[in-house]
């Protein structure tokens, strides 16, 4: 048996049995649930619905501007519903009523209750300033053409300096659910790893185990292991997540949204590398299940800072906090994936923080597994990093 | 061969095993006794390659053991290591690859054990949802299903009623039987001596007394008897010049003691004396049992 072997087996083990625990199915059912909610509530509570006037025009003056007025509003987001009033005293009840938000006297006066929207007295001006223009030119002998081509010239073409901002506002809407769900799986899978770790050594299995083979085969098995358990669960999860998001139309996917994805899973291997190598050590110093928690404790805490720092960077991606913290190995698997949503690093920026977080990763795995395999037949009371790293040989 | 040559185990100021060596024949059953604390648990970890020697090693058929040769060994740890919840059938298989069977063998074999074991009505379930004495069952097939080459097994008696007992003590002497070295630690040493050719006793790291249970009593042991004198004073051996009373039996009324006798003394002369006393009901030379030897070894 080689040593790929022995990494194989205790992985696959791994992989197996976590996937059959009900645990698993329900943590997934659970952040699925989770990230819908985060999809659906905006869609639902939050979306801009369209804003509708109600026009009421009186006398023959007001006639040609319904038509300009309909077609118009759509450009300001709204709608506007044309009425016909009998005459001004018809037109004032209904204001008084709130049927009308406005109305046009012979195409001469605004009539409103009080303070009439901006918007609508603006467009309301500019269909009258077109209608008045029209007449005007049709009164100098102008053909219908040649007040065509005066009045509704084409419109200016519109370059834009960074992508486009409904594409962007996609991606910064997938950002969210995304480091949501990559805080959680880096901490879950994390701390899975170091209670993995302990119950093999509370129930002595180590020591059949590590009768057979090494250590670091151990360490690397099952890290790889539930590490893949992770991959899976975020594969289903992104899926789902993705098809009820497009399904409800809560996002447009934009082009980017695959490339998003694949970040995540990129950023979830590396902060998975990352961590678990220590939370392994967390659970290896420590006999008892109950004392995880506190060995794991300072891992939890950057771990919920750079959710912090990766909120605070979804506002402001273009921040020295966004910047400076996608630099910093334990910190930018969270950070720099919104940046990179957020259409705020380059490439190169990207490919320095992954090499940086790679060479973290260098220094600190085989600085863990030595600590692990210092530490992890040593029952009774939690062992010192010190006798931890003087107890292995490496 | 399984030899632990000069086994030396510190961890920081402690010295848990402090030079030990002795040998364990293939086919032979080896008890390995000593008072709790003593070492034993460490120098089997040091046999299995669990536990890294300071200094010694230990030689498998004359060359040193290494991973291969402990692959091959079948290994029950004191307290005992059963993944709680994984199921019985999918455990045994699983070390059995661990141990290098390929999967079709691993499945055959842990089959055969879960037969065995008659935990054929188990085999789907988790091990915590088994009683203790089944676990146990689970456990020691966990040792044997890759069909090792030597046993070393942790007191693999402990916890099991009479009947477990009994499956145990058969399963090994039939391992013993077929060539493999069998080597176990036990505080029951009735049974040590009932099942062992050879044990070897230790305490406070170093190795006090090995070889068989034969050699043990003759070497150097002075020699012991016992006697009943009936309608003797209770203290009527207490003044023998020449001998010792070990042991002053508990049913006094016959004067039943257990004497041992200076090199040199004449056992014919301690009858005369006995016989002084009152009536001679039973003189006749002791045997030291194991749990004897032990006391012997292990007080100071």
């Amino acid at each position: 048996m080689t040593t790929l072997d022995g990494i194989r087996l205790v992985a696959r083990r791994e992989l197996t049995e976590r996937t059959r625990e009900r645990s698993f199915l329900i943590s997934t059912v659970v952040t699925l649930v989770i990230l819908c909610g985060f999809i659906v509530i905006p869609k639902v509570f939050f979306s801009d619905r369209t804003t509708t006037w109600d026009v009421g025009l009186v006398g023959a003056g007001s006639a040609p501007l319904g038509r300009p007025l309909e077609t118009q509003a759509p450009l300001v987001g709204a709608r506007v519903r044309v009425h016909r009033s009998a005459d001004v005293a018809a037109a004032e009840a209904a204001l008084r009523d709130g049927d009308l938000d406005l109305a046009i006297v012979d195409g001469r006066q605004l009539l409103a209750e009080s303070d009439p929207d901006d918007q609508l007295v603006a467009l309301v001006q500019a269909a009258s300033r077109l209608a008045r223009a029209q007449t005007a030119l049709a009164e100098a002998n102008l053909s219908e053409r040649q007040i065509a081509d005066a009045l509704a010239p084409p419109p200016l073409p519109v370059r834009t300096l960074e992508a486009s901002d409904p594409e962007r506002r996609a991606n910064r809407a997938i950002a969210f659910p995304a480091v949501l769900l990559l805080y959680g799986q880096l901490i879950g899978y994390g701390y899975t790893v170091a209670v993995g770790v302990v119950e093999e050594k509370a129930t002595r299995v180590v020591e059949v185990l590590l009768s057979t083979i090494r250590p670091v085969q151990l360490l690397a098995g099952k890290i790889i292991g539930i590490g893949l358990v992770g991959l899976v669960q975020l594969l289903i999860i992104g899926g789902i997540g993705l098809a009820v998001a497009v399904g409800i139309d809560a996002i447009d996917l934009p082009p980017g949204a695959f490339a998003t994805l694949g970040m995540v899973l990129l950023w979830f291997l590396l902060g998975y590398a990352f961590y678990s190598v220590l939370f392994a050590v967390a659970g290896a110093v420590v006999s008892r299940q109950e004392e995880v928690q506190n060995t794991s404790t300072p891992m939890s805490l950057v771990l919920v800072a750079s959710f912090l720092a990766a909120i605070s960077a979804l506002s402001n991606p273009d921040g020295p906090i966004a910047t400076v913290s996608s630099y910093l190995p334990p910190v930018a698997p969270l950070t720099m994936p919104v940046r990179v949503a957020g259409g705020a690093a380059s490439g190169w920026e990207i490919v320095v923080s992954v090499l940086l977080t790679l060479a973290a990763i260098a220094v600190l795995v085989p600085l863990s597994a030595r600590l692990y395999s210092g530490a992890v037949l040593r029952s009774g009371a939690r062992v010192k990093l010190s006798s931890a790293w003087s107890a292995s040989r490496g | 061969m399984l030899e632990l040559k000069g086994l030396t185990r510190r961890y920081g100021d402690v010295v848990a095993l402090d030079d030990v060596s002795f040998s364990v024949g293939e086919g032979q059953m080896f008890g390995f006794v000593g008072p709790n604390g003593a070492g034993k648990t460490t120098a089997m970890r040091i046999v299995l390659g669990v536990l890294e020697p300071n200094a010694g090693e230990v030689l498998w058929r004359g060359r040193p053991m290494d991973n291969q040769a402990r692959r091959q060994a079948g290994y029950m740890p004191e307290e005992r290591g059963l993944y709680p919840k994984m199921r019985v059938r999918a455990q045994l298989e699983y070390l059995a690859e661990l141990h290098g069977l390929d999967r079709s063998a691993a499945r055959q074999s842990a089959g055969h054990w879960i037969d065995r074991m008659g935990l054929s009505e188990r085999a789907g379930d988790r091990v915590e949802a088994l009683s203790l004495g089944n676990q146990q069952r689970v456990q020691l097939a966990a040792a044997l299903v890759h069909d090792p080459v030597m046993l070393v097994l942790d007191e693999p008696f402990s916890g099991l009623d009479p009947v477990g007992v009994d499956v145990l003590a058969g399963v090994l002497k039939d391992k013993a039987a077929a060539g493999t070295p069998v080597i176990f630690s036990s505080h029951q040493l009735d049974l040590v001596e009932r099942l062992c050719e050879a044990v070897a006793i230790i305490n406070k790291g170093r190795l006090v007394a090995s070889g068989t249970v034969a050699e043990l009593r003759s070497a150097g042991r002075r020699r012991r008897w016992e006697v009943s004198v009936a309608g003797a004073d209770a203290g009527w051996a207490a003044h023998l010049s020449g001998a010792r009373v070990l042991d002053q039996a508990a049913g006094g009324a016959n004067g039943r003691v257990l004497l041992e006798l200076d090199d040199g003394t004449d056992e014919q002369a301690i009858l005369d004396a006995a016989r002084r006393a009152g009536r001679v009901t039973y003189f006749g030379s002791s045997e030291p049992t194991l749990a004897d030897l032990f006391r012997q070894a292990v007080q100071p």
